[in-house]
């Protein structure tokens, strides 16, 4: 039996609906990662699970004891903050002992479970500093510690590492990773960065407009999204509209009729930039175009290529110069085919057409 | 040198409004608390102070201290209310409420407190009809009781306002971190909330004893004559032997009860400080 359980869970403000009828089964010491972009209800979920907004219909169990009524302070589920929320007027210590000293733990015992957490944070030594006096990622770190101080239920963390900077938020994710399996949490994490998903959760839970899209393991959810959401917001960005085979873009399937219309997402960095030729018939996405602009990337070179309508990235080790004729290849592993019959199209694609 | 001269040029206007409307006549009042009329030294003033008044002296510092007493409880307890309480309504309710004491000047509160308190006033009639109690047992509250149930009540409103402001900028991230690791809101508010708005606290209440310290309608139309407080005694002493050095002395004392509770203030303030580095 799953250890959080979240059935047909309906979450809003006064009329305007948040969250609807979520369902989502997290096992015992598994880190669930919530993706999707800013007010998909990623966070709302959050508080819902923490008991800081109340619910309008559905159920949330924990190891088999359900817990939709029950006020956050009554729950044992604990949060880390985008924002830290330490309390400045308090030591390291005293912060992360607070929920020890709230639950009347003897005080020699807490003493000694603050020094465990602070040398599994690696803050060995810093039990008497003011936490106004430390970095963002010491910071965080000693909301974690406070956080699993009390052995939570579940932890959640809502976009822990982004207000770190870019090499600070490579470390503490790695060390909040490496602590998960050590000690084996069972946790939420929120995040709306799709790496920082891919690297850290057992299982991603793709969210859109309350809803979630897809739910699986990162390798799932970037190899077979199943919706053009999905795909769109994993990073396959490029999308057209296939309706039949033109001179400038043609594809062959295998095992696929093309009679139908389709939505192709794929990434740029699938994407292979050729010189212009009319070869045919080679499985997969050919598109021809014109180099309209590119830029340096380090690694490679990201052209941004006219076709038709479309504007296209493709991602290629050799700069080719604007304005030229080039064709664009996509092998079919790399492409996502949706049926615009059964799928609606995301605004992603909308924009993109617009633009 | 340059810089310093243009400096002074710069504050100058400022320094001597603050020169020509405040420091000015407090030293002239200084001076001529401390002086007989051909300018040499005396402390009869001061004498004629604490044999005539040293009754009303000791009732201002009460009716101040318990004032300001009360306006701490009640004041942080609405502001508690305001930022913690899981019912909006309520909350809206009373931050509507509260605020209204803002708008009504001294002396208005002062009348309504007049007919509310007495004998035969609003809140006994009221009692009466309840039939809580006889018209025999009323009892008037104008007095000392009602000298600090219309200080608390017109001065709620500012306190209020600053200590629920003072709580609502704190971080809602914190009162939650705090429930998610079990405090109840009790909890929070002692351990989380009040050690962060100390400061504003003292503000609220310092600034209200200033304003206490400073009224007159109040004890002329609540109080009972004597004993009265400081500034009834500095009218008096004005408008009826218009007697300056007197009156001054008197305000010297007043002065010398917010200087102290100010001190209080300062010194916790940075007793705290020094606590936490």
């Amino acid at each position: 039996m799953a250890h959080l359980d979240i059935r047909q869970l309906q979450v809003g403000y006064g009329d305007k609906t948040i969250l609807h009828g979520i369902n989502l089964q997290v096992q015992k010491g598994e880190m669930i990662a919530l993706l999707g972009p800013s007010g998909c209800g990623k966070t709302t979920l959050l508080n819902a699970i923490c008991g800081f907004v109340p619910t309008q219909s559905g159920e949330v169990h924990i190891a088999g004891h359900e817990i939709t009524q029950l006020p956050a302070e009554r729950r044992n589920i604990t949060m880390v903050f985008q924002s830290y929320a330490l309390w400045p007027h308090m030591s390291v210590a005293q912060n992360i002992s607070y929920g020890l000293k709230v639950r009347k733990i003897p005080k020699a015992q807490a003493h000694k479970r603050v020094l465990d957490l602070l040398s599994i944070v690696n803050l060995e030594g810093f039990e008497n500093e003011k936490v106004t006096n430390l970095s963002g990622g010491q910071r965080q770190r000693v909301a974690l510690a406070r956080a699993l101080a009390v052995e939570p239920d579940v932890l959640v963390l809502d976009e822990p590492l982004s207000n770190l900077d870019a090499k600070v938020r490579l470390s503490v994710r790695h060390e909040l990773k490496a602590l998960q399996k050590k000690l084996g949490f069972t946790s939420l994490i929120v995040t709306h960065d799709q790496e920082e998903a891919l690297v850290m959760a057992d299982r991603v839970a793709v969210l859109n407009q309350g809803r979630i899209e897809q739910l699986g393991t990162p390798e799932d959810i970037y190899q077979q999204p199943e919706t053009p959401f999905v795909a769109d917001f994993m990073g396959a960005d490029n999308c057209i509209i296939y309706k039949t085979s033109e001179p400038n873009v043609q594809l062959h399937l295998p095992n696929r009729s093309t009679a139908q219309t389709f939505a192709l997402y794929f990434r740029s960095s699938a994407t292979q930039v050729q010189a212009f030729s009319n070869s045919k018939n080679e499985a997969g996405l050919t598109l021809s175009g014109l180099v309209e602009q590119t830029a340096f990337l380090g690694q490679q070179y990201r052209h941004t290529v006219r076709s038709g309508e479309q504007v296209l990235q493709a991602d290629s080790r050799e700069c080719w110069p604007i304005a030229s004729q080039v064709s664009l290849f996509v092998p079919p592993q790399a492409l996502h085919v949706f049926d615009l019959a059964t799928h609606e199209t995301s605004n992603a694609f909308q924009s993109n057409l617009r633009g | 040198m340059r810089a310093s001269t243009s400096n002074l040029l710069l504050i100058g206007p400022a320094a001597l409004m603050v020169v020509a409307l405040f420091l000015y006549p407090l030293f002239f009042s200084l001076v001529s608390a401390f002086t007989q009329d051909d300018l040499s030294f005396t402390l009869d003033h001061f004498v004629k102070v604490f044999e005539l008044y040293s009754n009303d002296i000791k009732f201002t510092i009460i009716i101040v201290l318990s004032s300001v007493v009360l306006l701490a409880i009640l004041s942080i307890g609405i502001a508690a209310t305001l930022t913690l309480s899981p019912f909006p309504k309520l909350v809206a309710v009373l931050a509507l409420l509260y605020r209204l004491p803002l708008f009504i000047p001294f002396i208005v509160a002062a009348q309504m407190m007049r007919t509310f308190l007495a004998k035969n006033g609003l809140m006994n009639n009221t009692l009466v009809a309840m039939g809580v109690m006889t018209p025999f047992e009323t009892i008037s509250l104008l007095g000392w009781s009602g000298i600090i149930i219309t200080f608390v009540w017109k001065q709620l409103a500012f306190s209020t306002l600053l200590i629920s402001g003072a709580m609502a900028a704190l971080n809602r991230d914190q009162i939650q971190a705090a429930q998610n690791l079990g405090a109840s809101r009790l909890r929070i508010l002692v351990d989380v909330i009040l050690p962060q708005v100390m400061p504003t606290i003292g503000v609220a209440l310092v600034l209200s004893t200033v304003t206490i310290m400073s009224v007159l309608s109040v004890p002329l139309m609540i109080g009972t004559g004597s004993p009265t407080m400081i500034t009834a005694d500095i009218a008096f002493r004005v408008n009826s032997y218009g007697d300056y050095p007197v009156a001054n002395a008197l305000g010297m004392v007043s002065y010398l009860i917010c200087a102290g509770l100010a001190w209080f203030y300062l010194r916790q303030s940075l007793k705290d400080k020094g606590a936490l580095s």
